[in-house]
């Protein structure tokens, strides 16, 4: 067959994709507890067969007629889910192309590698199976979001992942703060939902058809009837595209922790580390960035809306607020947190800036390497004994000497060091930006200088200086209270089913960036994934500033932690000592929390009470008066019918019987000469009666 | 002839009158044999001699002397209450007498015919007569009236004896 | 003579009335059988003076006034035997006290 066949062929079979890995999760369901081996084997050798289908429909998508394309290959697959009537019915499909064949990659291989990371991570763990079930369950659902052509079938999946996100976040679901950190999860992505779902029904309405892509000229798809909702006027002033495109990335601000709704995602870190890893930095956060991607013709329907604007500027500030926060954060993974915060503000600001490429690709080496620094802080976790305070950590590359370099390495890409995947693709994305507006390129540049700083903080505080774990707690820690007495032994380095993968992810970190260089005549990822989009003008003084700002911050970062390291546990950091007062603003997330607590929750239980009130007087006050009313009519009819006619006629009735008979009894008198008196009375009535008659 | 009827009818009424008001009950018994003389007095005049004989044996004989015998053992009472009390049932008695005789008088005026009937013959009536037809056609009647008499002989005997039965 | 039966009977209906009234207004018991006799002795004179103007070819009625005076005899005998028992309960033999029946 020929390729357009082929591919065809392989777009009919995307739902074997997410299919593995549900049957696992089903069948680990059911399971007897405990049966460690064989939900962990499921799991990943599920999520490996979902890996060989991504790459051969990864490889599907490359390959094909040689040249440059000027068209994104797409090949779709739609069927009729169920039927309203003759005309009108539910279609469902599954979409093969570019972005979903990277996404579907990505999720897959990095997936694959988290799990079997977590088989160490989880190893004491006893409630195993539960989790290999809900891995397999979230591996189910994001992949289904990716290959999904429908954007109801993708609302579906979006649900399911932030379901299971909810789940893992509160996988130690006895211990409070888990408890509710995923609630707070999960309520404040649902916030974020209600614009999404007001998206969704916007676009079915105005277009008639929740199918993105259908290549049929008589019924086209969502997207492909993009020129015709750019005409259509909605709200705000905007057309029913741009309206639509805002909607949705309510949702995605919800699900990518862009701030104001970012403040799940460093509570979610109570979580066990791989999930982390999986959920918060590599898969489930960029369901958003990923969903804002799919629908990007919506986005870039209308070029002079406020829309584009809007995105990027929103994930300017989020990239820089969040990189400020990492700056005073003790906790590794916080840091951690706050970093994929950050860097998904980057992907939103090249989204808005209108360099889908630019995002997505960042999006996928972002995956790689931030799933990188969370395995490797799972490891360092693991390997100091459930210690999460970096003020208690230090010396570890002593310890732990593989962890160690490839958290180097994970710290390079991330900080953009040259030549490291995260340097090509941030690069890319301040390109863009400088092209679009340069205040916004300005602050991310800023927030690069950040992100190197925080990074290696970070490094030099776990593993270079003197092992601190023996002092005394500096504060009430995150780790686990049950293994204080652990922490008094030295750490060690992880067995070879926790380091192997940070290993083979290090690979990726540093090598993957080459598919983003522009120096291949023109950018390779860029004419994969966009073609129709037109690559960013080179500009020296991005690329030099941005290679700049991130040797600052690391030299800066060694300049502070590296010379001369904290020796105690209970020091104070040099930047608190510097300025404390901004430190402690930051080191308190900049009071979000409680401004959040002030201001959104008070309200709520405002209307919650106002609820309550309003249930009790009037709801309960007009059932109570119903009742008092019945209650009333009853007593009436008790009073007046039974009480004063029957009973008092009864009584009364009586009473005159008795009554009578006492006055009749009067005339037994018991004396004879009396009745003989009466008795001639009668004989005289008798007589006269006779007589008369 | 008519002359006897009119003085025996004063007699009777008078005794009676007397009979029923007299203060001292042995005066009045007195008077009841008065009474009892005018009906038998009356029962001579009709020609039922038998039956005036009778009347006399048994009323003045047994029954007015029964009747001073039983005063005699009920003496105890203190003094006759005669008219004070009489006065109060009197009422009720006037009353009821006079309505009775009223109906029965205006009965008797009513049948005019009857009333205004005279004696047709006069029918002598001896006694061997009775005594035949006493102890034939009337027989019946005359053994029951025979048991009656028993049982009431009887009877009283048990009444009044009672107390001197207890007494042992 | 002639004397028309009205008298005889107005004669008896006057005998019984005194009779009657005795019978109903005195308080002392055996004054009421004196005038339960009284009332006796009107009827068979009543009887009696039908007999006389009407029947008297038979002799039913002087039978029945015999018989009839026997259970007049017999009845007051009774009578006043029950006077005297119940003299000698109640200790008076005034009607109005004899009222264990009363109610």
């Amino acid at each position: 067959m020929d390729h357009a066949e082929y591919l065809q062929h392989l777009a009919r079979q995307q739902w074997l994709i997410p299919l593995f890995p549900l049957v696992a999760a089903a069948i680990q369901s059911l399971l007897k507890r405990p049966a460690r081996k064989l939900s962990a084997a499921l799991t990943i050798i599920t999520m490996g067969l979902s890996c060989i289908l991504a790459v051969r429909a990864l490889l599907a998508t490359i390959s094909g007629p040689e040249g440059i394309h000027h068209e994104v290959i797409r090949t779709v697959f739609n069927f009729t889910w169920f039927k309203f009537s003759d005309t009108s019915s539910l279609d469902l499909g599954f979409i093969l192309d570019p972005l979903t064949a990277g996404m579907a990659m990505m999720v897959a291989f990095v997936g694959f590698w988290i799990f079997v990371n977590a088989t160490g991570y989880m190893h004491d763990d006893e409630n195993f199976t539960r989790f290999f079930c809900f891995l397999s369950l979230f591996a189910a659902s994001m992949l289904g979001l990716v290959i999904s052509n429908n954007l109801l079938l993708l609302f579906m999946c979006w649900e399911l992942v932030g379901l299971c996100s909810y789940l893992l976040i509160g996988f130690w679901y006895f211990k409070p703060s888990a408890a509710a950190a995923m609630k707070k999860a999960f309520i404040t992505t649902r916030i974020g939902d209600v614009g999404f779902f007001l998206g969704i029904l916007m676009l079915y309405w105005k277009s008639g058809t929740l199918l993105l892509y259908t290549h049929d000229p008589l019924h086209p798809g969502a997207l492909e009837q993009v020129g015709a909702l750019a005409q259509l006027s909605g709200w705000w002033g905007l057309s029913v595209a741009s309206t639509v495109a805002f909607l949705l990335f309510i949702g995605a601000m919800g699900k990518s922790a862009q701030f104001p709704l970012h403040v799940w995602l460093p509570d979610a870190m109570e979580g066990p580390t791989p999930v982390s890893a999986l959920i918060h930095a590599a898969t489930m956060v960029a369901a958003g960035v990923f969903m804002v991607g799919r629908m990007y013709p919506l986005f870039t329907a209308e070029p002079n809306a406020w829309v584009m604007d809007f995105v990027m500027w929103i994930g300017c500030f989020t990239a820089v607020f969040s990189a400020t926060i990492a700056v005073a954060q003790f906790d590794i993974k916080r840091v951690l947190a706050y970093s994929t915060c950050s860097q998904l503000g980057y992907m939103v600001m090249a989204l808005g800036a209108g360099s889908l490429a630019a995002g997505q690709f960042h999006l996928l080496t972002h995956a790689f390497f931030k799933a990188l620094l969370f395995l490797g802080a799972g490891c360092v976790i693991i390997g100091t004994h459930h210690e999460q305070d970096m003020r208690r950590m230090g010396g570890l590359r002593k310890y732990m000497p593989i962890t160690c370099i490839c958290y180097v390495i994970g710290m390079l890409a991330l900080s953009g060091f040259p030549l490291t995947a995260g340097f090509f693709s941030k690069d890319e994305i301040l390109l863009a930006t400088f092209h679009r507006n340069k205040l916004a390129w300005g602050l991310g540049t800023f927030a690069a200088f950040l992100t190197a700083l925080y990074m290696t903080r970070q490094i030099f505080m776990v593993f270079f200086g003197r092992w601190r774990g023996g002092d005394e707690d500096p504060g009430h820690g995150h780790g686990d209270k049950a293994h204080e007495d652990h922490r008094h032994h030295e750490p060690h380095e992880v067995p070879w089913n926790m380091w192997l993968p940070i290993a083979v992810l290090s690979v990726f970190a540093l090598f993957m960036g080459w598919l983003g260089t522009p120096w291949y005549g023109g950018n390779l990822f860029q004419q994969y994934l966009a073609p129709e989009e037109v690559a960013s003008v080179h500009s020296d003084l991005v690329l030099w500033l941005s290679i700049g700002v991130g040797l600052l911050g690391i030299v800066l970062g060694w300049a502070i932690y590296g010379r001369k390291t904290m020796e105690h546990a209970t020091d104070e950091d040099p930047l608190s000592t510097a300025m404390s007062g901004l430190f402690t603003f930051l080191n308190r997330k900049w009071y979000i929390d409680e401004l959040y607590e002030v201001t959104v929750f008070r309200f709520t239980a405002a209307c919650a009470m106002f609820c309550r009130l309003f249930d009790k007087l009037v709801v309960d006050g007009v059932l109570h008066a119903i009742t008092w009313g019945a209650w009333a009519i009853s007593q009436i009819f008790r009073w007046v019918g039974d009480e004063f006619f029957i009973n008092g006629g009864f009584d009364s009735g009586c009473e005159s019987v008795r009554l009578g008979g006492k006055v009749l009894a009067k005339l037994q008198s018991g004396r004879v000469q009396n009745y003989f008196r009466v008795l001639t009375l009668g004989a005289a009535i008798l007589l006269l009666v006779y007589f008369f008659t | 002839m008519d002359t006897i009827f009119w003085i025996l009818s004063a007699i009777t009424v008078i005794g009676a009158v007397l009979a029923i008001s007299l203060r001292n009950l042995i005066h009045c018994v007195l008077s009841l044999i008065l009474f009892f003389l005018g009906i038998a007095g009356h029962y001579f005049l009709l020609r039922a001699d038998f039956l005036g004989a009778v009347q006399i044996l048994i009323y003045i004989g047994a029954v007015a002397v029964l009747m001073l015998f039983a005063i005699m053992l009920t003496r105890h009472v203190t003094g006759d209450e005669g008219p004070r009390e009489v006065l109060g049932g009197k009422w009720w008695a006037g009353m009821g007498t006079a309505i009775i005789i009223a109906g029965l008088l205006w009965a008797i005026v009513r049948k005019d015919a009857l009333a205004q009937a005279l004696p047709t013959g006069v029918a002598a009536t001896s006694v061997a007569e009775i005594g035949k037809v006493l102890v034939t056609d009337w027989v019946v009647p005359f053994e029951a009236m025979a048991v009656l008499l028993t049982a009431a002989l009887i009877g009283a005997v048990v009444i009044a004896l009672e107390e001197i039965i207890r007494k042992r | 003579m002639s004397i028309p039966l009205g008298h005889y009977l107005m004669l008896s209906a006057f005998l019984f009335a005194i009779g009657l009234c005795g019978a109903l207004s005195r308080k002392n018991a055996i004054i009421v059988l004196i005038g339960i006799e009284i009332m006796f002795n009107a009827g068979i004179l009543n009887l009696v003076a039908f007999w006389h103007y009407k029947y008297f070819t038979t002799l039913t009625a002087q039978m029945f006034a015999i018989f009839a005076i026997s259970i007049a005899a017999a009845e007051s005998a009774v009578g006043l035997a029950l006077v005297i028992a119940i003299y000698r309960f109640y200790r008076s033999v005034d009607v109005d006290e004899i009222t264990s029946l009363k109610g």
